[in-house]
């Protein structure tokens, strides 16, 4: 795969299993939080500050950059952690944190830690991009804007010559690809009122998630809005008018979903990076898209739509809970071994089963996603047509198992 | 008496606590979590047995806390 060397495609990095994913996929930088300063404090997997210099050693070694979000509300009792977390991004060399707290600025300035302005700034003028030059290099746009709102921004960047902290102009970064809010970017208090846990600290239980129904007072009787969950937004998918995205002449792509899995991960940032680079040589079609938007609907998704880019509907609304995806992978067996003379793997079947034609996944914190098809199995060397629970068994695999990967299945989700 | 349980390491620093049972917890400006007042480590749980008149305002913390990592039993 080529790199593109105008836009940059940033993947989310919940754990070292998306991680690995996202480099492999092709991704050219990842963002990633640590300990409780994040808009994903809530996640059980979020890195510590011991894990900087190794997540900065895996993605150097593979020629991609690494943010850091610290990107909550923060009060007085955080400062602390804050200045230590820029102190360890400095020492441990992540290329820039992605902040929206004026004490994070001021802090990351002093130590020479470079700065993105996060989408949780609601950045949407110019003049807000010419203030927050003064303290960074990259702007996440508000992601409300419509994208002849975001092509007037970069212009006018170029035009009133907005230069960041580095001295090169101010670039500019947009979401590409996943879930949105039903408030602007973050600004929702519903998680807050109804459990105590506020959004804004990372915390947020998803309201908007869910259904409701208005109840009248007077008799009681309850009505069911419209059968929609109208406060879930679907996800963003840009994929489908990505040349003209691009046209805007932004800098940088984020996909969303540090909360999200490897797999997912793998998929979206697979079909963004083909879409990226076929921008660039001329051969992106519809036939294209349609193949991108099949596969990005195998990974979780709320439904798809264009988000504000595209200045027409004022929100779309999800019309189920949960995720829309049409496949689904079940846990099934542990790695153990790895044959590298006659490329097999070997596992043990931890639960169900599978057979020839199957189609199953490898998901590893260095293996990131191997998907492949099952054309072989043995168990004791013969060859068998299925394997179920307790069997130890090998199938064929092209890059390297490794103890600590487990095996899906993947299954129609219906 | 009651046990007041606390798993520190997974606190996000609300300061809902804090702000409901303000005379048994404080926010560590060290590492920006809750601290458990006279609570003793027993393998990243924080512990101390208090008489029943926190019972309310303790209980309040354990309901609402967003990560759930502060428990109450009567002992």
């Amino acid at each position: 795969m080529t790199k593109n060397t105008k836009v940059e495609l940033m993947a989310p990095a919940g754990s070292y299993e998306s991680l690995a994913a996202a480099i492999k996929a092709g991704a050219d930088s990842v963002y990633f939080g640590i300990e409780q300063l994040n808009m994903r404090a809530r996640s059980t997997n979020n890195f510590t500050i011991d894990d900087l210099s190794k997540i900065h050693e895996i993605c150097i070694s593979n020629n991609v950059k690494t943010y850091l979000t610290l990107n909550t509300i923060l009060y007085d009792h955080d400062i602390s952690l804050m200045k230590k977390i820029i102190v360890a991004v400095k020492e441990s060399k992540i290329d820039a944190v992605i902040a929206s707290d004026y004490a994070v600025f001021n802090q990351a300035k002093n130590e020479g830690v470079k700065i993105h302005i996060s989408t949780q700034a609601n950045v949407s003028n110019i003049d807000s991009v010419e203030f927050f030059a003064q303290f960074s290099d990259v702007v996440v746009l508000a992601r409300e804007l419509t994208l002849k709102q975001v092509e007037s921004i970069v212009k006018e960047i170029k035009r009133r010559k907005i230069k960041g902290v580095s001295g090169g102009l101010m670039r500019v970064e947009i979401f590409a690809h996943g879930a949105l809010c039903m408030a602007v970017s973050g600004k929702c208090y519903l998680s807050l009122h109804s459990n105590y846990a506020s959004a804004n600290r990372g915390a947020c239980v998803q309201n908007c998630r869910k259904s409701y129904v208005v109840t009248d007072k007077e008799d009681g009787v309850e009505f069911e809005i419209d059968n929609e969950y109208i406060m879930s937004a679907k996800d963003l998918c840009t994929i489908d008018f990505l040349d003209k995205v691009i046209q805007t002449g932004v800098n940088v792509l984020k996909i969303e979903g540090r909360g999200r899995s490897a797999d997912y991960v793998y998929t979206t940032i697979q079909c963004y990076r083909e879409a990226v680079d076929s921008i660039a040589d001329g051969t992106y079609s519809q036939e294209k898209v349609i193949g991108w938007k099949e596969r990005l609907s195998t990974v979780f998704n709320r439904g798809f739509w264009d988000g504000y880019y595209l200045g027409k509907s004022m929100g779309e609304w999800n019309d189920e809970y949960g995720s829309k995806a049409t496949k689904k992978k079940i846990y099934i067996a542990k790695g153990l071994k790895y044959y590298e003379d006659a490329k097999v793997g070997e596992f043990k079947m931890e639960s169900h089963s599978i057979t020839l034609g199957d189609e199953v996944m490898v998901i590893g914190p260095t293996t990131g996603v191997i998907q492949t098809f099952v054309d072989e199995l043995r168990i004791n060397n013969n060859q068998t047509d299925s394997v179920k629970k307790g069997d130890v068994f090998t199938l064929p695999l092209l890059q390297k198992l490794r103890p600590s990967d487990k095996l899906y299945k993947l299954v129609d989700a219906q | 008496m009651i046990r007041i349980t606390h798993q520190r390491e997974k606190c996000i620093g609300c300061n809902l606590c804090v702000e409901v049972a303000r005379n048994r917890w404080r926010m560590s400006r060290k590492d920006g979590k809750s601290t458990l007042v006279g609570g003793e480590d027993n393998k990243g749980f924080y512990t101390v047995l208090v008489g029943d008149d926190e019972w309310k305002e303790n209980k309040y913390a354990a309901d609402n806390c967003p990560v759930k990592i502060i428990k109450l039993e009567k002992v």
